[in-house]
């Protein structure tokens, strides 16, 4: 029954043709929200007390960070429903995916790194959360020089969604072990169960900017799948029509 | 809340000396966007033309 | 067990394999002291980051044509065939590797820690720490080198080196556990535990990643 599903609804071919139906909305609309909340946050939003000026970065680095986490979340979902279901969509979603969420984890990183100049007074510190999001890029790195490494597409998903599903496990443990081994990063200030700790004007626009910025990436993660379709799918007929 | 946090263009561009940091972070951000979203509907533009030119 | 005895004669034959990695090791650490001033205080700092880090460097070498040659020849894939629980198979064979490669390590972490520190107790302390670590990194790495299997052994250190790191953590949070005398068991069974998830874990999945190449 859900097998059943997922194979009418998954196909590449309906995806495609679903998506496309969307994307202009989804674009226009998360690049409007994205660009007012980033705005405000930027030169609307009263001075922090203790920061600064400088808590301004919070607005790009906070939903960078949020995402590069949950990249990898919905790579491992989609690895989990290939290697179950033999998705052929899934499998092209892991591969489109992983140069993205590098891409997200390398902002988060440098926005990060560079926040922590007027803050520490260093632009790098061992610290637990910003080694485990530098492990975390280099995870993303590895996953995709693995599926480059393979000529046979059909063999390099199968590989790359075992090792995603294997580092995923292990994100946890990483992110325990090196906070267990040090830390200085400010605890998170937002979380889903407690109050957040930030004032409300601070906060609108961070929930502003950390909505579009996900719209946004959900928009390049469509167009690199369809990039990722075009090219494994060149020899269905129904590309012809869709081309 | 919807005041401008700075007295003149100047001042927002400075930021108390922070603006530089604040600048480049969203220059890298605007750069990774653009080159992204650029370097995909590049490839997409090139996949569709080696598909037509193949037929 | 009689698997157990032809794994080791294979792995006997092949010198390269298994001396390979030890004598890398006895070179790290050879290495080290010649790049520090030769004061006993100042060797002891870096000494045990050198130790792990020779340990996974030279598992690393250790997992490198774990399955290549097996793969090449055709065997693997017989095998596959042939036996039941191809899991096994793959436990048996890093065993066995961890036999000829890992226990001599440790045993020459522990020469060589005696050597710099002159504490034999600490010494002894390192030990098991070392004989759990490299069974531990050596299962990593077969992991890393199943998925590259053909491609080169960098490939699957580089995959696996994130996954092996928070065992270096532990590593260096449990020698200072013994300079301080506290909670020294606790870090030995945290390792055991981890030990015997991953014992089963990776075998299972590398039948997996192996079948998807054979495919």
């Amino acid at each position: 029954m859900i097998k059943k599903f997922i194979h009418q609804f998954a196909s590449p071919k309906t995806y495609l043709f679903q998506v496309n139906k969307f994307y202009n909305y989804i674009f226009y609309i998360s690049i409007s929200i994205y660009v007012l909340s980033i705005t405000w946050g930027l030169l609307f939003v009263p001075e922090d007390f203790v920061q600064g000026n400088s808590f301004r970065i919070i607005y790009l680095h906070v939903p960078a960070s949020f995402l590069s986490q949950s990249l990898y979340a919905a790579m491992a979902i989609a690895s989990v429903t290939y290697l179950i279901w033999r998705v052929k969509l899934a499998a092209y979603l892991i591969i489109a995916i992983a140069p993205i969420g590098a891409m997200v984890t390398f902002i988060a990183l440098s926005s990060g790194s560079i926040w922590g100049i007027p803050t520490w007074g260093t632009w790098w510190q061992w610290d637990a959360r910003i080694t485990s999001t530098l492990i975390l890029f280099i995870m993303y790195l590895g996953l995709i020089s693995l599926h480059g490494s393979f000529s046979n597409y059909e063999k390099a998903d199968k590989l790359l969604s075992w090792l995603v599903i294997v580092g995923f496990v292990n994100i946890p443990i990483i992110k325990k072990s090196v906070d267990w081994w040090s830390t200085l990063h400010q605890s998170a200030s937002i979380t889903l169960t407690n109050k957040p700790s930030i004032d409300p004007s601070m906060l609108y626009p961070l929930i502003g900017s950390t909505i579009g910025f996900f719209g946004l990436i959900i928009c390049l993660v469509i167009i690199s799948s369809k990039v990722q379709i075009i090219k494994r799918e060149s020899t269905k007929s129904w590309i012809k029509d869709y081309v | 809340m919807f005041d401008f946090a700075f007295k003149s263009i100047e001042e927002a561009i400075y930021m108390n000396g922070h603006g530089i940091y604040v600048w480049i972070v969203v220059t890298i951000v605007i750069v990774c966007l653009i080159s992204a979203f650029g370097h995909y509907k590049i490839k997409l533009r090139e996949l569709k033309k080696k598909f037509n030119e193949s037929d | 067990m009689k698997l157990l005895k032809l794994e080791f004669l294979k792995l006997k034959k092949k010198s390269r394999s298994w001396l390979g990695p030890i004598l890398v090791f006895w070179l790290i650490m050879i290495a080290y002291p010649l790049t520090v001033e030769l004061l006993p205080e100042k060797l002891e700092v870096g000494f045990f980051s050198v130790l792990w880090i020779a340990t996974l460097i030279s598992m690393m070498l250790a997992a490198e044509d774990i399955f290549l040659e097996d793969f090449n020849d055709g065997s693997l894939e017989q095998t596959m065939i042939k036996t039941t629980s191809f899991a096994s198979l793959i436990s048996i064979k890093v065993f066995i590797y961890w036999l000829l490669i890992g226990i001599p390590i440790s045993l020459l972490s522990f020469i060589f820690s005696f050597g710099t520190t002159t504490n034999f107790v600490l010494s002894l302390m390192i030990f098991p720490l070392s004989i759990i670590s490299s069974y531990i990194f050596l299962n990593l790495f077969v992991l890393g080198n199943a998925l590259s299997l053909n491609k080169g052994s960098v490939l699957g250190a580089l995959v696996t080196i994130p996954l092996a790191l928070p065992v270096l953590i532990v590593l260096g949070k449990s020698i200072v556990a013994i300079q301080f005398n506290i909670n020294y068991s606790g870090f030995i069974f945290l390792l055991l535990g981890c030990l015997s998830i991953i014992i089963v874990a990776v075998p299972l999945v590398v039948s997996y990643i192996i079948k998807a190449h054979l495919e």
